[in-house]
């Protein structure tokens, strides 16, 4: 019987800041650049191979409740702008494991952030998009 | 080395904490001490204290 993933309770960590309480949103994108390998006599487009190993290109987004308070979202993401970080997302907030695997991006950096994003009558959200770095899945 | 005192509640380690470099691995120190997560920690030598030792 297929499964569906309910998403309530995940883990994510940015700069081993845990910020669960302020996500809603977590996207984690594993990339592998595609390089064609396509030469004389074949038919049909290749691309990678056995032999070609091309670069990772990953990224993870989330969006956050924007939060002032101290040790909030706004004091941690602020002064990551610019620089390189770490990331963990997880399914779920328990311990490792193969059926809460750990998605850990380390490198990652963070070109862009939006202080301030507020509309009347709704609570301010940002949306920040780590690219670059190395992924690695952890089930153990 | 330099160390670090944990000062909130959303690291792994709990409050009070005190970390190394090394224990922070990747993580940007400087962004967590902007944050207000940690701080850094000096180490106060303990007070010399004086022996009355009296040669025979």
């Amino acid at each position: 019987m297929a499964t569906s993933v309910y998403l309530s309770n995940p883990n994510v960590t940015i700069n081993s800041v845990s910020l669960q309480d302020q996500c809603t949103s977590a996207t984690v994108n594993y990339v592998y650049e595609q390089l064609e390998t396509t030469a004389f006599g074949d038919t049909a487009r290749k691309f990678g191979g056995s032999t070609v190993t091309s670069l990772q290109n990953n990224s993870i987004e989330v969006e956050l409740y924007q939060s002032y308070a101290g040790s909030e979202t706004e004091a941690t993401i602020y002064g990551l702008v610019g620089i390189q970080t770490t990331l963990i997302v997880a399914p779920a907030s328990g311990v490792v494991g193969a059926t809460n695997p750990f998605y850990t991006l380390v490198g990652a950096y963070l070109e862009s952030h939006t202080p301030i994003n507020a509309s009347l009558g709704e609570l301010s959200t940002v949306t920040l998009t780590f690219t670059g770095g190395v992924l690695t899945k952890t089930t153990s | 080395m330099a160390t670090y005192i944990v000062t909130s509640d959303r690291l792994i380690w709990k409050r009070g904490t005190v970390l190394d470099a090394t224990d922070l691995g990747d993580v940007n120190i400087d962004g967590l001490i902007d944050g207000g997560h940690i701080s850094t920690h000096s180490v106060k030598k303990p007070a010399k204290t004086k022996t009355n030792e009296t040669e025979d």
